[in-house]
């Protein structure tokens, strides 16, 4: 009895913990796809580059100050034994280790989309998916071979900023910890969007030419645009990594870091914020219950393969089902209220009545 | 001579992968994500009757070719064509490609296991390099590879410019809607770039083994370089892309090569760095591929003028 609440306790914080960090990723990929109509098939790079701000820049950054001797990933190890017994000392340490990541992280996300968009200059739509797509899969190669980086596919271990709580207890304060940081981008995004900024995106969107006929650098707002989106996807990166204690390059592969965020934002809706946290909260719910039930399936279905790969035949019909019947998701995408267009709506409804 | 050979080799199935691409961009409209998977299909088709049957890989490209076209056709069937149906944007089929890729990965994965309980062995990577043997002093998967290409440019040619469909299908890939007033079912040309598609990845897949290794996530992998091939090539004729593919198939075998001899051998998994590098060039210097170049144009005005 007592080990089975304690096991729901530990999916229901694993289901928040998901759905923060998905809702951080899914609400960058609605900035960049769902209002703006950039079709960013990189999403993974920036959370990669999330993970390499964490386990590559603050990790040296910490080495250095303690002079750890070794190789990125020796060195990783030895500073996680100076480091992690000071926290537990000093909570406040930690505290500021994982602030300093998640700005590092903002930063070098919100460059790299910058960098990465500038090809759109001169691409059409399909084009720029197919280059972003290579780009973002080349980056991710070099970072899992390339083991001076962030450890590649060896992985680096970064210190735990809550090493002063027990087992138990730390993973509900992390889990408060992510869902605070996600409520804090949900509200960002949210006064992004409704700002005259966020109806800027969806007029170039829907009519490039029009925006342009306004005076408006079509190019200008993409980069932003895509810097803004990287930076916010960039931090779930960083969070992620804290999550895990290390960083492998392997786990931000295109599947779970481009192609969910896009289901998650196609089935909660596109260009509707309340709309991608009913799609993240539904997919993390869905994914983690096969996740748990993995062993169960593959013995009740006497599967003679991992439960894993039916986890990708299953959410790849479930992208085309959503696709075919319902490309607007769940939530329909409603236009912003603004007092000009409430009045106009309230002249509209006079003569009628 | 063995690198020139192996980039040769290389090059050979990028062609074939990329023409497939392209061939179905023009009639469709829709890059093709799973262009990679549907390779690794054809690998697995190759593997399943060498170990279960005997049969040595190469005398399973038939069937892969058949099979890999039935999936191609399927794809295009039970997932685009409804969409385009409803007018979908293209962004909607794209995604809908990344899907049918994953659900290709999830189904060889799945099947890959399967088939190393029924035969008792490992299929989770799998070479075919030691069953390769030699013709005429050079490997016969080199021999194999050009003819392959070869086989395909001939067929392509009778098949375009000697019959009655190829016309038919030529005025349905350059303008559809005329092509459709005029009585072509653009129909059938959309289904049979999808067979052709489908089989030409299936066979690139059966001869991949013998350059390197496999696992189902390998289509992952190589859809860069095919990317790479096809916008090099333009994504807009099939020389076009079999010139892309030769472009892109040789700077990455040669090029990471010479790097591993100045810099050291650890460089060779980056290869497809190069792949990158080429293709940004390509898009910065000419947006539309080297089928696009102005040279081209010029000598075909010329030609249509003078006669």
């Amino acid at each position: 009895m007592e080990e089975e609440s304690m096991a729901q306790e530990f999916f229901i914080l694993d289901v928040l913990l998901w759905t923060s960090l998905y809702l951080i990723v899914t609400l960058s990929l609605n900035i960049e796809y769902g209002y703006a109509g950039i079709p960013n098939f990189g999403r993974a790079l920036a959370v990669l580059m999330g993970a390499i701000a964490a386990g590559g820049i603050v990790n040296r950054i910490l080495i250095a100050i303690f002079g750890v001797e070794g190789n990125i990933i020796e060195a990783s190890g030895g500073l996680k034994s100076v480091v992690n017994p000071m926290i537990a000392q000093n909570p406040l340490f930690g505290l500021a280790i994982l602030a300093l990541s998640l700005v590092i992280a903002a930063l070098i996300g919100a460059i790299t989309g910058a960098l990465f968009i500038l090809p759109s200059a001169k691409l059409k739509q399909d084009y720029l998916a197919i280059t972003l797509l290579a780009i973002s899969e080349v980056i991710f190669m070099v970072s899992n071979y390339n083991t001076a980086i962030i450890g590649g596919y060896y992985g680096v271990s970064v210190p735990d900023i809550l090493a002063w709580l027990p087992g138990e207890q730390r993973f509900l304060a992390f889990t408060v910890i992510s869902l605070f940081v996600a409520i804090l981008v949900y509200f960002f995004v949210e006064r992004l969007l409704t700002s005259p900024y966020g109806r800027l995106l969806k007029a170039m969107r829907e009519n490039e030419d029009v925006v342009e006929a306004f005076g408006k650098n079509i190019m200008t707002i993409r980069i932003k645009t895509v810097a803004i989106g990287s930076a916010v996807a960039a931090t779930a990166g960083a969070l992620y990594s804290f999550y895990s204690v290390n960083v492998i390059a392997t786990t931000f592969n295109r599947v779970e870091w481009t192609f969910f965020p896009f289901l998650m934002l196609l089935l909660g809706g596109m260009g509707n914020n309340r709309g991608v946290v009913l799609g993240v909260f539904s997919f993390v719910l869905a994914k983690l219950f096969l996740t748990v039930y993995k062993f169960e399936i593959k013995t009740l279905l006497h599967l003679p393969f991992e439960a894993t790969w039916l986890e990708y035949i299953l959410f790849g019909i479930a992208m085309l089902l959503i696709l075919y019947y319902r490309p607007e998701g769940i939530l329909r995408e409603k236009p912003v209220m603004t007092p000009p267009v409430k009045q106009a709506l309230r002249e509209r409804e006079k003569p009628q009545s | 001579m063995a690198v020139i050979e192996g980039a040769l080799v290389y090059s050979n199935l990028l062609a074939l992968l990329s023409i497939g691409l392209t061939i179905t961009y023009i009639t469709t409209g829709v890059p093709n994500f799973a262009q990679g998977t549907m390779a690794v299909f054809g690998s697995y088709v190759s593997l399943t009757l060498w170990l279960l049957f005997g049969v040595h890989p190469y005398h399973t490209i038939p069937v892969s070719f058949i099979l890999g076209g039935i999936l191609g056709i399927a794809i295009y069937t039970v997932v685009l064509r409804p969409m385009i149906q409803k007018e979908a944007m293209i962004v909607i089929l794209m995604i809908a490609t990344l899907a049918v890729d994953l659900i290709l990965l999830g189904a060889l994965g799945a099947y890959s296991e399967t088939l190393g309980v029924i035969s008792g062995k490992g299929t989770r990577k799998f070479i075919f390099t030691p069953m390769d043997f030699k013709i005429l002093g050079a490997d016969a998967i080199l021999v194999i590879s050009s003819l392959a290409i070869l086989m395909l440019l001939f067929t392509l040619f009778l098949l375009l410019y000697k019959t009655k469909f190829g016309i038919a299908l030529r005025a349905s890939m350059e303008n559809p809607a005329l092509a459709e007033i005029m009585g072509v079912n653009v129909e059938y040309t959309r289904i049979f770039s999808w067979f052709l598609s489908g089989s030409l990845a299936a066979v690139a897949g059966t001869l991949l083994p013998f350059r390197q290794e496999i696992v189902p996530a390998t289509g992952a992998i190589i859809i860069v370089s095919i990317f790479a091939a096809s916008i090099v090539g333009g994504l807009s004729s099939i020389y076009g892309a079999l010139a892309g593919g030769y472009i892109i198939g040789m700077s990455e075998s040669m090029v990471t090569f010479y790097l591993s001899k100045v810099i050291g051998p650890y460089i060779l998994v980056y290869s497809k760095v190069i792949s990158l590098i080429v293709l940004i060039i390509a898009l910065i210097v000419a947006p539309s591929g080297i089928a696009g170049l102005e040279i081209w144009r010029k000598r075909v005005w010329r030609k249509s003028s003078s006669s």
